[in-house]
Protein backbone atom coordinates (compact mmCIF):
# COMPACT_ATOMS: atom_id res chain seq x y z
CA UNK A 1 0.00 0.00 0.00
CA UNK A 2 1.42 3.63 -1.15
CA UNK A 3 0.89 6.36 1.42
CA UNK A 4 -1.21 8.23 -1.19
CA UNK A 5 -3.91 5.12 -0.97
CA UNK A 6 -3.32 5.03 2.66
CA UNK A 7 -4.08 8.84 3.34
CA UNK A 8 -7.56 7.97 1.84
CA UNK A 9 -8.43 4.75 3.82
CA UNK A 10 -7.56 6.85 7.21
CA UNK A 11 -10.43 8.89 6.11
CA UNK A 12 -12.60 6.34 5.38
CA UNK A 13 -11.30 4.14 8.50
CA UNK A 14 -12.02 7.26 10.32
CA UNK A 15 -15.49 7.19 9.60
CA UNK A 16 -16.11 3.41 10.47
CA UNK A 17 -16.27 2.72 6.47
CA UNK A 18 -13.20 0.95 5.79
CA UNK A 19 -13.81 -2.73 4.77
CA UNK A 20 -12.36 -4.97 7.63
CA UNK A 21 -9.16 -6.74 5.65
CA UNK A 22 -8.24 -3.29 4.33
CA UNK A 23 -8.17 -1.85 7.60
CA UNK A 24 -6.09 -4.25 8.93
CA UNK A 25 -4.00 -3.58 5.68
CA UNK A 26 -3.45 -0.33 6.97
CA UNK A 27 -3.22 -0.59 10.61
CA UNK A 28 0.19 -2.93 9.11
CA UNK A 29 0.94 0.08 6.90
CA UNK A 30 0.85 2.70 9.80
CA UNK A 31 2.92 0.76 11.93
CA UNK A 32 5.78 0.47 9.10
CA UNK A 33 5.19 4.60 8.28
CA UNK A 34 5.04 7.52 10.74
CA UNK A 35 4.01 9.84 8.19
CA UNK A 36 0.52 8.10 7.84
CA UNK A 37 0.63 7.71 11.46
CA UNK A 38 1.14 11.40 11.83
CA UNK A 39 -1.58 12.36 9.14
CA UNK A 40 -4.48 9.87 11.34
CA UNK A 41 -3.85 11.25 14.58
CA UNK A 42 -4.21 14.57 12.78
CA UNK A 43 -7.80 13.58 11.41
CA UNK A 44 -8.62 12.44 14.75
CA UNK A 45 -7.88 15.56 15.92
CA UNK A 46 -9.80 17.68 13.08
CA UNK A 47 -12.85 15.38 14.20
CA UNK A 48 -12.51 15.99 17.76
CA UNK A 49 -12.37 20.06 16.93
CA UNK A 50 -15.43 19.76 14.48
CA UNK A 51 -17.85 18.17 17.12
CA UNK A 52 -16.93 21.46 19.42
CA UNK A 53 -20.09 22.45 16.74
CA UNK A 54 -22.96 20.07 17.86
CA UNK A 55 -25.80 19.50 16.51
CA UNK A 56 -28.79 20.81 18.14
CA UNK A 57 -32.39 19.73 18.64
CA UNK A 58 -34.19 22.47 16.96
CA UNK A 59 -36.60 24.66 19.85
CA UNK A 60 -39.76 23.75 20.21
CA UNK A 61 -41.01 27.57 19.06
CA UNK A 62 -38.71 26.43 15.58
CA UNK A 63 -40.81 23.26 15.32
CA UNK A 64 -43.93 24.87 15.92
CA UNK A 65 -43.67 27.93 14.02
CA UNK A 66 -42.52 25.92 11.16
CA UNK A 67 -45.20 23.52 11.46
CA UNK A 68 -48.24 26.12 11.86
CA UNK A 69 -46.53 28.04 8.48
CA UNK A 70 -46.38 24.78 6.50
CA UNK A 71 -50.09 23.99 7.83
CA UNK A 72 -51.22 27.28 6.29
CA UNK A 73 -49.26 27.10 2.96
CA UNK A 74 -51.12 23.76 2.75
CA UNK A 75 -54.69 25.08 3.41
CA UNK A 76 -54.41 27.16 0.77
CA UNK A 77 -53.53 24.93 -1.34
CA UNK A 78 -56.45 23.94 -3.90
CA UNK A 79 -57.89 20.61 -3.85
CA UNK A 80 -56.62 18.10 -6.63
CA UNK A 81 -59.32 18.12 -9.09
CA UNK A 82 -60.98 14.90 -9.83
CA UNK A 83 -58.99 14.57 -13.16
CA UNK A 84 -55.87 15.51 -11.54
CA UNK A 85 -56.18 12.64 -9.16
CA UNK A 86 -57.07 10.05 -11.94
CA UNK A 87 -54.15 11.48 -14.39
CA UNK A 88 -52.03 10.79 -11.14
CA UNK A 89 -53.45 7.53 -10.48
CA UNK A 90 -52.65 6.35 -14.06
CA UNK A 91 -49.36 7.74 -14.04
CA UNK A 92 -48.38 5.76 -11.19
CA UNK A 93 -50.09 2.28 -12.50
CA UNK A 94 -48.31 3.40 -15.74
CA UNK A 95 -44.84 3.86 -13.98
CA UNK A 96 -45.56 0.43 -12.12
CA UNK A 97 -45.86 -1.00 -15.77
CA UNK A 98 -42.79 0.47 -16.98
CA UNK A 99 -40.51 -0.78 -13.87
CA UNK A 100 -41.36 -4.14 -15.49
CA UNK A 101 -41.02 -4.26 -19.13
CA UNK A 102 -41.32 -7.75 -19.78
CA UNK A 103 -44.24 -8.07 -17.26
CA UNK A 104 -45.83 -5.06 -19.05
CA UNK A 105 -45.29 -6.66 -22.52
CA UNK A 106 -46.71 -10.49 -21.44
CA UNK A 107 -49.95 -8.38 -19.73
CA UNK A 108 -49.95 -6.20 -23.25
CA UNK A 109 -50.10 -9.58 -25.16
CA UNK A 110 -52.41 -11.42 -22.51
CA UNK A 111 -54.80 -8.80 -22.53
CA UNK A 112 -55.11 -8.61 -25.98
CA UNK A 113 -55.83 -12.04 -26.33
CA UNK A 114 -58.38 -12.14 -23.36
CA UNK A 115 -60.05 -9.35 -25.04
CA UNK A 116 -60.32 -11.09 -28.24
CA UNK A 117 -61.04 -14.11 -26.75
CA UNK A 118 -63.75 -12.63 -24.49
CA UNK A 119 -65.46 -10.65 -27.43
CA UNK A 120 -66.18 -14.02 -29.39
CA UNK A 121 -67.45 -15.55 -26.37
CA UNK A 122 -69.74 -12.58 -25.58
CA UNK A 123 -70.90 -12.46 -29.17
CA UNK A 124 -71.36 -15.95 -28.98
CA UNK A 125 -73.72 -15.51 -25.89
CA UNK A 126 -75.37 -12.61 -27.21
CA UNK A 127 -76.29 -14.56 -30.24
CA UNK A 128 -77.70 -17.45 -28.12
CA UNK A 129 -79.59 -15.27 -25.65
CA UNK A 130 -81.03 -13.31 -28.37
CA UNK A 131 -82.02 -16.85 -29.95
CA UNK A 132 -83.39 -18.17 -26.38
CA UNK A 133 -85.57 -15.09 -26.00
CA UNK A 134 -87.32 -15.18 -29.56
CA UNK A 135 -88.39 -19.27 -28.57
CA UNK A 136 -88.53 -18.68 -24.18
CA UNK A 137 -89.47 -14.91 -23.84
CA UNK A 138 -92.31 -15.42 -20.79
CA UNK A 139 -89.66 -17.86 -18.73
CA UNK A 140 -87.36 -16.26 -15.85
CA UNK A 141 -83.90 -17.12 -16.51
CA UNK A 142 -82.91 -17.54 -12.76
CA UNK A 143 -78.96 -17.13 -11.53
CA UNK A 144 -77.43 -20.53 -10.91
CA UNK A 145 -74.02 -19.94 -9.58
CA UNK A 146 -73.99 -21.03 -6.40
CA UNK A 147 -70.49 -20.86 -6.03
CA UNK A 148 -69.43 -17.35 -7.27
CA UNK A 149 -70.25 -14.21 -5.40
CA UNK A 150 -71.80 -10.96 -6.92
CA UNK A 151 -69.72 -7.89 -5.64
CA UNK A 152 -72.05 -5.66 -7.77
CA UNK A 153 -74.12 -5.11 -10.57
CA UNK A 154 -72.67 -2.92 -13.15
CA UNK A 155 -75.57 -2.07 -15.47
CA UNK A 156 -79.24 -2.50 -15.87
CA UNK A 157 -81.02 -2.57 -19.07
CA UNK A 158 -84.91 -2.58 -20.13
CA UNK A 159 -85.54 -3.16 -23.25
CA UNK A 160 -88.43 -1.00 -24.85
CA UNK A 161 -91.95 -1.57 -25.20
CA UNK A 162 -90.94 -4.87 -23.39
CA UNK A 163 -91.13 -6.84 -19.67
CA UNK A 164 -87.23 -8.14 -20.69
CA UNK A 165 -84.45 -6.03 -18.29
CA UNK A 166 -80.78 -7.32 -19.30
CA UNK A 167 -78.73 -7.09 -15.81
CA UNK A 168 -74.56 -7.09 -15.99
CA UNK A 169 -73.31 -8.28 -12.90
CA UNK A 170 -69.68 -9.07 -11.96
CA UNK A 171 -68.62 -11.77 -9.69
CA UNK A 172 -65.64 -12.78 -7.86
CA UNK A 173 -65.45 -16.86 -8.25
CA UNK A 174 -63.41 -18.23 -4.86
CA UNK A 175 -60.76 -20.47 -6.11
CA UNK A 176 -58.57 -23.06 -3.93
CA UNK A 177 -55.23 -24.43 -4.73
CA UNK A 178 -53.47 -26.99 -3.15
CA UNK A 179 -49.92 -27.52 -3.41
CA UNK A 180 -46.46 -28.07 -2.31
CA UNK A 181 -44.02 -25.45 -0.57
CA UNK A 182 -41.56 -25.80 -3.25
CA UNK A 183 -44.57 -25.11 -5.58
CA UNK A 184 -43.88 -21.67 -7.47
CA UNK A 185 -48.00 -21.12 -7.88
CA UNK A 186 -48.08 -21.65 -4.22
CA UNK A 187 -44.79 -19.28 -3.27
CA UNK A 188 -46.21 -16.69 -5.49
CA UNK A 189 -49.44 -17.09 -3.70
CA UNK A 190 -48.27 -16.86 -0.16
CA UNK A 191 -45.96 -13.93 -0.95
CA UNK A 192 -48.97 -11.97 -2.32
CA UNK A 193 -50.88 -13.06 1.05
CA UNK A 194 -47.84 -11.19 3.36
CA UNK A 195 -48.11 -8.07 1.31
CA UNK A 196 -51.64 -7.48 0.76
CA UNK A 197 -54.15 -9.53 2.62
CA UNK A 198 -56.30 -7.42 5.11
CA UNK A 199 -56.03 -10.19 8.01
CA UNK A 200 -53.30 -10.12 10.06
CA UNK A 201 -54.11 -14.08 11.28
CA UNK A 202 -53.62 -14.46 6.93
CA UNK A 203 -50.30 -12.60 6.71
CA UNK A 204 -49.26 -14.36 10.07
CA UNK A 205 -49.01 -17.59 8.40
CA UNK A 206 -48.42 -16.49 5.10
CA UNK A 207 -44.93 -15.03 6.14
CA UNK A 208 -44.75 -17.71 9.02
CA UNK A 209 -44.22 -21.03 6.09
CA UNK A 210 -42.05 -18.54 3.92
CA UNK A 211 -39.80 -17.71 6.46
CA UNK A 212 -39.99 -21.48 7.54
CA UNK A 213 -38.66 -22.13 3.35
CA UNK A 214 -35.88 -19.81 4.15
CA UNK A 215 -34.39 -20.79 7.42
CA UNK A 216 -34.62 -24.44 5.89
CA UNK A 217 -32.32 -23.49 3.22
CA UNK A 218 -34.81 -23.90 0.26
CA UNK A 219 -34.49 -21.57 -2.81
CA UNK A 220 -35.37 -18.68 -0.90
CA UNK A 221 -34.22 -15.82 -3.62
CA UNK A 222 -34.87 -16.61 -6.96
CA UNK A 223 -38.57 -16.79 -6.16
CA UNK A 224 -38.20 -13.14 -4.70
CA UNK A 225 -38.95 -14.40 -1.02
CA UNK A 226 -36.18 -12.76 0.84
CA UNK A 227 -37.37 -9.19 -1.05
CA UNK A 228 -40.64 -10.43 0.02
CA UNK A 229 -39.62 -10.58 3.73
CA UNK A 230 -37.76 -7.34 3.48
CA UNK A 231 -40.57 -5.55 2.48
CA UNK A 232 -43.07 -7.09 5.21
CA UNK A 233 -39.73 -6.35 7.86
CA UNK A 234 -40.54 -2.77 6.32
CA UNK A 235 -44.03 -1.86 6.61
CA UNK A 236 -45.65 -5.09 7.95
CA UNK A 237 -48.04 -3.29 10.70
CA UNK A 238 -48.13 -6.34 13.03
CA UNK A 239 -45.27 -7.03 15.01
CA UNK A 240 -45.43 -10.49 15.30
CA UNK A 241 -45.87 -10.81 11.04
CA UNK A 242 -42.46 -8.44 11.31
CA UNK A 243 -40.71 -10.76 13.89
CA UNK A 244 -41.57 -13.57 11.56
CA UNK A 245 -40.11 -11.97 9.00
CA UNK A 246 -36.97 -11.30 10.62
CA UNK A 247 -36.38 -14.71 11.43
CA UNK A 248 -36.75 -16.17 8.29
CA UNK A 249 -33.81 -13.24 7.03
CA UNK A 250 -31.48 -14.25 9.93
CA UNK A 251 -29.66 -16.76 8.00
CA UNK A 252 -28.69 -14.21 5.00
CA UNK A 253 -27.51 -11.43 7.41
CA UNK A 254 -23.64 -12.54 6.95
CA UNK A 255 -23.93 -12.86 3.00
CA UNK A 256 -26.43 -10.79 2.07
CA UNK A 257 -25.73 -6.98 2.57
CA UNK A 258 -29.24 -6.32 1.19
CA UNK A 259 -30.44 -8.39 4.30
CA UNK A 260 -27.99 -6.80 6.66
CA UNK A 261 -29.39 -3.17 5.66
CA UNK A 262 -32.40 -4.07 6.35
CA UNK A 263 -32.30 -5.09 9.72
CA UNK A 264 -29.92 -2.09 10.49
CA UNK A 265 -33.02 -0.45 9.77
CA UNK A 266 -35.10 -2.45 12.36
CA UNK A 267 -32.84 -2.06 14.88
CA UNK A 268 -33.16 1.90 14.82
CA UNK A 269 -36.23 2.59 13.68
CA UNK A 270 -38.87 -0.94 14.57
CA UNK A 271 -41.01 0.66 17.52
CA UNK A 272 -41.34 -2.69 18.85
CA UNK A 273 -38.76 -3.80 21.38
CA UNK A 274 -38.63 -7.22 20.65
CA UNK A 275 -37.80 -6.78 17.06
CA UNK A 276 -35.25 -4.29 17.90
CA UNK A 277 -33.55 -6.92 20.72
CA UNK A 278 -33.79 -9.53 17.70
CA UNK A 279 -32.13 -7.40 15.20
CA UNK A 280 -29.02 -7.08 17.91
CA UNK A 281 -29.23 -10.90 18.94
CA UNK A 282 -28.98 -11.60 14.33
CA UNK A 283 -26.67 -8.92 13.76
CA UNK A 284 -23.90 -10.66 16.44
CA UNK A 285 -22.39 -12.73 14.13
CA UNK A 286 -21.34 -9.63 11.83
CA UNK A 287 -20.57 -7.27 14.99
CA UNK A 288 -16.65 -7.11 12.78
CA UNK A 289 -18.80 -5.24 10.19
CA UNK A 290 -17.92 -1.45 10.51
CA UNK A 291 -21.45 -0.43 9.50
CA UNK A 292 -22.93 -2.31 11.77
CA UNK A 293 -21.13 -1.39 15.12
CA UNK A 294 -21.88 2.38 14.02
CA UNK A 295 -25.49 1.65 14.51
CA UNK A 296 -24.59 -0.53 17.51
CA UNK A 297 -23.23 2.96 18.93
CA UNK A 298 -26.03 4.58 17.82
CA UNK A 299 -28.51 2.30 19.37
CA UNK A 300 -26.06 2.13 22.49
CA UNK A 301 -26.54 5.76 23.57
CA UNK A 302 -30.31 6.60 22.10
CA UNK A 303 -32.53 3.71 22.40
CA UNK A 304 -35.02 4.65 24.25
CA UNK A 305 -35.55 0.86 25.78
CA UNK A 306 -32.43 0.29 28.03
CA UNK A 307 -32.30 -3.51 27.88
CA UNK A 308 -31.78 -2.55 23.86
CA UNK A 309 -28.92 -0.17 25.07
CA UNK A 310 -27.05 -2.81 27.64
CA UNK A 311 -27.37 -5.42 25.14
CA UNK A 312 -26.01 -3.61 22.37
CA UNK A 313 -22.90 -2.16 24.85
CA UNK A 314 -22.27 -6.01 25.35
CA UNK A 315 -22.27 -7.23 21.86
CA UNK A 316 -19.64 -3.80 21.12
CA UNK A 317 -17.61 -4.62 24.24
CA UNK A 318 -16.85 -8.04 22.62
CA UNK A 319 -15.41 -6.40 19.88
CA UNK A 320 -11.90 -5.02 20.04
CA UNK A 321 -11.59 -1.40 19.70
CA UNK A 322 -10.74 0.03 16.27
CA UNK A 323 -7.18 1.74 16.47
CA UNK B 1 -69.88 18.81 25.29
CA UNK B 2 -70.35 17.66 21.57
CA UNK B 3 -67.62 20.17 20.28
CA UNK B 4 -64.70 18.41 23.09
CA UNK B 5 -65.77 15.18 22.34
CA UNK B 6 -65.07 16.17 18.41
CA UNK B 7 -62.12 17.57 19.34
CA UNK B 8 -60.73 15.00 21.89
CA UNK B 9 -61.74 12.20 19.99
CA UNK B 10 -60.09 14.00 16.71
CA UNK B 11 -56.49 14.51 18.46
CA UNK B 12 -56.61 11.44 19.89
CA UNK B 13 -57.57 9.70 16.73
CA UNK B 14 -54.68 11.62 15.49
CA UNK B 15 -52.00 10.37 17.63
CA UNK B 16 -53.24 6.82 17.43
CA UNK B 17 -52.35 7.29 13.13
CA UNK B 18 -49.04 8.57 14.09
CA UNK B 19 -48.41 5.79 16.53
CA UNK B 20 -49.36 2.49 14.76
CA UNK B 21 -50.20 3.39 10.93
CA UNK B 22 -46.74 1.73 9.40
CA UNK B 23 -45.20 4.53 6.88
CA UNK B 24 -46.12 2.39 4.00
CA UNK B 25 -49.77 2.48 4.48
CA UNK B 26 -49.62 6.46 5.41
CA UNK B 27 -47.84 7.46 2.29
CA UNK B 28 -50.76 5.31 0.65
CA UNK B 29 -52.88 7.41 1.98
CA UNK B 30 -51.85 10.34 1.60
CA UNK B 31 -50.80 9.77 -2.06
CA UNK B 32 -54.48 9.23 -2.02
CA UNK B 33 -54.96 13.01 -1.02
CA UNK B 34 -55.43 12.48 3.15
CA UNK B 35 -54.40 15.71 4.76
CA UNK B 36 -53.82 13.87 7.84
CA UNK B 37 -51.82 10.93 6.57
CA UNK B 38 -49.35 13.54 4.71
CA UNK B 39 -49.24 15.40 8.24
CA UNK B 40 -48.39 12.48 10.16
CA UNK B 41 -45.43 11.45 8.33
CA UNK B 42 -44.22 15.27 8.38
CA UNK B 43 -44.41 14.50 12.11
CA UNK B 44 -42.11 11.22 11.74
CA UNK B 45 -39.31 13.78 9.83
CA UNK B 46 -39.71 17.41 10.56
CA UNK B 47 -37.36 17.15 13.69
CA UNK B 48 -34.74 15.73 11.55
CA UNK B 49 -35.15 17.96 8.45
CA UNK B 50 -34.81 20.86 11.35
CA UNK B 51 -31.91 19.79 13.16
CA UNK B 52 -30.30 19.28 9.85
CA UNK B 53 -31.23 23.03 8.06
CA UNK B 54 -30.31 24.35 11.13
CA UNK B 55 -26.72 22.94 11.51
CA UNK B 56 -25.94 23.73 8.14
CA UNK B 57 -27.89 27.48 7.88
CA UNK B 58 -26.91 28.24 11.24
CA UNK B 59 -30.15 30.24 11.13
CA UNK B 60 -33.63 29.62 12.48
CA UNK B 61 -35.34 31.68 9.94
CA UNK B 62 -33.36 29.68 6.84
CA UNK B 63 -34.14 26.99 8.35
CA UNK B 64 -38.02 27.49 8.34
CA UNK B 65 -37.69 28.11 4.92
CA UNK B 66 -35.56 24.80 3.81
CA UNK B 67 -38.44 23.15 6.03
CA UNK B 68 -41.43 24.79 4.31
CA UNK B 69 -40.28 24.31 0.89
CA UNK B 70 -39.37 20.75 1.49
CA UNK B 71 -42.15 19.51 2.83
CA UNK B 72 -44.51 21.50 -0.22
CA UNK B 73 -42.21 19.41 -2.33
CA UNK B 74 -42.59 16.02 -0.97
CA UNK B 75 -46.62 17.48 -0.90
CA UNK B 76 -46.78 17.47 -4.88
CA UNK B 77 -44.55 14.89 -5.31
CA UNK B 78 -45.73 12.40 -3.28
CA UNK B 79 -47.72 10.61 -6.39
CA UNK B 80 -44.29 10.19 -7.78
CA UNK B 81 -42.57 8.13 -4.79
CA UNK B 82 -42.58 4.22 -6.25
CA UNK B 83 -40.95 2.69 -2.82
CA UNK B 84 -37.96 2.13 -4.68
CA UNK B 85 -36.11 3.33 -1.75
CA UNK B 86 -37.13 4.35 1.94
CA UNK B 87 -39.44 7.27 2.18
CA UNK B 88 -36.91 8.50 4.80
CA UNK B 89 -34.08 8.42 1.47
CA UNK B 90 -36.84 10.32 -0.53
CA UNK B 91 -37.84 12.84 1.87
CA UNK B 92 -33.80 13.29 2.51
CA UNK B 93 -33.02 13.85 -0.82
CA UNK B 94 -35.44 17.23 -1.56
CA UNK B 95 -33.71 18.50 1.88
CA UNK B 96 -29.99 17.98 0.59
CA UNK B 97 -30.77 19.22 -2.68
CA UNK B 98 -32.84 22.50 -1.00
CA UNK B 99 -29.55 22.72 1.31
CA UNK B 100 -27.16 22.67 -1.68
CA UNK B 101 -29.39 25.24 -3.27
CA UNK B 102 -29.21 27.51 -0.34
CA UNK B 103 -25.19 27.09 -0.31
CA UNK B 104 -24.36 27.87 -3.60
CA UNK B 105 -26.55 31.15 -2.89
CA UNK B 106 -24.63 31.75 0.07
CA UNK B 107 -21.31 31.42 -1.27
CA UNK B 108 -22.70 33.65 -4.56
CA UNK B 109 -23.15 36.20 -1.80
CA UNK B 110 -20.27 35.64 0.34
CA UNK B 111 -22.48 35.25 3.69
CA UNK B 112 -20.36 33.13 5.64
CA UNK B 113 -22.35 32.84 9.27
CA UNK B 114 -19.95 32.29 11.89
CA UNK B 115 -22.67 31.85 14.48
CA UNK B 116 -26.31 31.11 14.41
CA UNK B 117 -29.24 32.83 14.08
CA UNK B 118 -32.63 33.12 15.73
CA UNK B 119 -35.84 33.88 13.87
CA UNK B 120 -35.57 37.78 15.00
CA UNK B 121 -31.55 37.29 13.73
CA UNK B 122 -30.24 37.42 17.48
CA UNK B 123 -27.21 35.45 17.82
CA UNK B 124 -27.99 31.61 19.13
CA UNK B 125 -24.65 30.43 21.66
CA UNK B 126 -24.61 26.66 20.22
CA UNK B 127 -21.98 25.91 22.52
CA UNK B 128 -24.39 26.66 25.26
CA UNK B 129 -25.38 23.51 24.83
CA UNK B 130 -22.85 21.15 25.34
CA UNK B 131 -23.01 20.37 28.96
CA UNK B 132 -20.00 21.31 31.32
CA UNK B 133 -19.18 18.63 33.53
CA UNK B 134 -17.43 20.96 36.28
CA UNK B 135 -18.91 22.20 39.23
CA UNK B 136 -18.64 25.80 38.41
CA UNK B 137 -18.67 28.31 35.38
CA UNK B 138 -15.63 29.55 33.63
CA UNK B 139 -16.18 33.00 31.25
CA UNK B 140 -12.78 32.60 29.85
CA UNK B 141 -13.38 29.10 28.70
CA UNK B 142 -17.07 30.32 27.45
CA UNK B 143 -15.25 32.42 25.54
CA UNK B 144 -12.65 30.37 24.37
CA UNK B 145 -15.87 27.83 23.42
CA UNK B 146 -17.38 30.65 20.99
CA UNK B 147 -14.15 31.81 19.50
CA UNK B 148 -13.76 27.93 18.47
CA UNK B 149 -16.96 27.09 16.99
CA UNK B 150 -16.85 30.50 15.71
CA UNK B 151 -13.72 29.41 13.31
CA UNK B 152 -15.14 25.87 12.94
CA UNK B 153 -17.65 27.67 11.31
CA UNK B 154 -15.69 29.66 9.37
CA UNK B 155 -13.52 26.75 8.66
CA UNK B 156 -17.05 24.77 7.50
CA UNK B 157 -17.39 27.91 5.01
CA UNK B 158 -14.41 27.70 3.02
CA UNK B 159 -15.72 24.22 1.36
CA UNK B 160 -17.64 23.70 -1.52
CA UNK B 161 -21.05 23.56 -0.93
CA UNK B 162 -21.14 19.57 -2.06
CA UNK B 163 -18.50 19.38 0.53
CA UNK B 164 -19.76 20.66 3.20
CA UNK B 165 -22.71 18.75 2.38
CA UNK B 166 -21.00 15.54 2.02
CA UNK B 167 -19.10 16.06 5.94
CA UNK B 168 -22.34 17.68 7.21
CA UNK B 169 -24.49 14.35 6.80
CA UNK B 170 -20.99 11.97 7.33
CA UNK B 171 -19.54 13.37 10.49
CA UNK B 172 -22.72 15.13 12.13
CA UNK B 173 -25.92 13.04 10.80
CA UNK B 174 -23.66 9.98 10.74
CA UNK B 175 -25.43 8.16 7.71
CA UNK B 176 -23.45 5.67 5.58
CA UNK B 177 -21.74 7.03 2.57
CA UNK B 178 -24.30 4.81 0.30
CA UNK B 179 -26.88 6.52 1.71
CA UNK B 180 -25.34 10.23 1.67
CA UNK B 181 -24.68 8.60 -2.62
CA UNK B 182 -28.46 8.03 -2.68
CA UNK B 183 -29.20 10.81 -1.56
CA UNK B 184 -27.14 13.32 -3.95
CA UNK B 185 -28.21 11.15 -6.66
CA UNK B 186 -24.27 10.35 -7.04
CA UNK B 187 -22.46 6.90 -6.21
CA UNK B 188 -21.17 5.74 -2.80
CA UNK B 189 -17.24 6.16 -4.73
CA UNK B 190 -17.82 9.75 -5.30
CA UNK B 191 -18.94 10.49 -1.51
CA UNK B 192 -15.81 9.15 -0.52
CA UNK B 193 -14.14 10.94 -2.41
CA UNK B 194 -15.92 14.24 -1.46
CA UNK B 195 -15.54 13.52 2.38
CA UNK B 196 -11.55 12.95 1.44
CA UNK B 197 -11.12 16.36 0.06
CA UNK B 198 -13.43 17.87 2.42
CA UNK B 199 -11.20 16.55 5.34
CA UNK B 200 -8.19 17.12 4.08
CA UNK B 201 -9.44 21.50 3.71
CA UNK B 202 -10.61 21.37 7.22
CA UNK B 203 -7.79 19.79 8.68
CA UNK B 204 -5.37 22.52 6.64
CA UNK B 205 -7.96 24.94 8.26
CA UNK B 206 -8.02 24.38 11.71
CA UNK B 207 -4.27 23.00 12.15
CA UNK B 208 -3.76 25.99 13.87
CA UNK B 209 -6.43 25.64 16.16
CA UNK B 210 -4.41 21.75 17.47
Amino acid sequence: MNCELAHERIVTAAYGELPDEQLHELERHMTACPDCHSDREQLLAMKILANALPVVEPPANLVARSRLRLEEALDALPPKRWYERLTQRTMNNFASLQAAPVAACLLLVVGAGAGILGGYEYAQSRAAHAAALAHDVNRPHPIDQPAAEITNISSIVRQPNSEMVEVRYNQVVPQQMEGSLDDPKIRELLMLASENSASAGVRDDSVGLLAAECRAGHSCQAAGIRDALMVVLRYDKNAGVRLKALDGLEPYVAADTRVRDAVLEALLNDTDPRIRTKAVDILEPVEADTSVRQVLHTVANSDQNPHIRTVSREVLSRVPEIQ
Amino acid sequence: MASTTTMDGGKSAQERMQARAPEMELIREAQAGSRAAFDALVRQYEHQVLRLALHLTGSEHDAEDIYQEAFLKAYRYIGNFRFECSFYTWIYRIVTNLCLDQLRRRKTRREDRAVVLDHSGDEIDVLASVSDDRSFSNPAKELDRKVLGARIQAALGKLTPRERMVFELKHYQGLRLRTIGEMLSTTEETAKNTLFRATKKLRLQLAELR
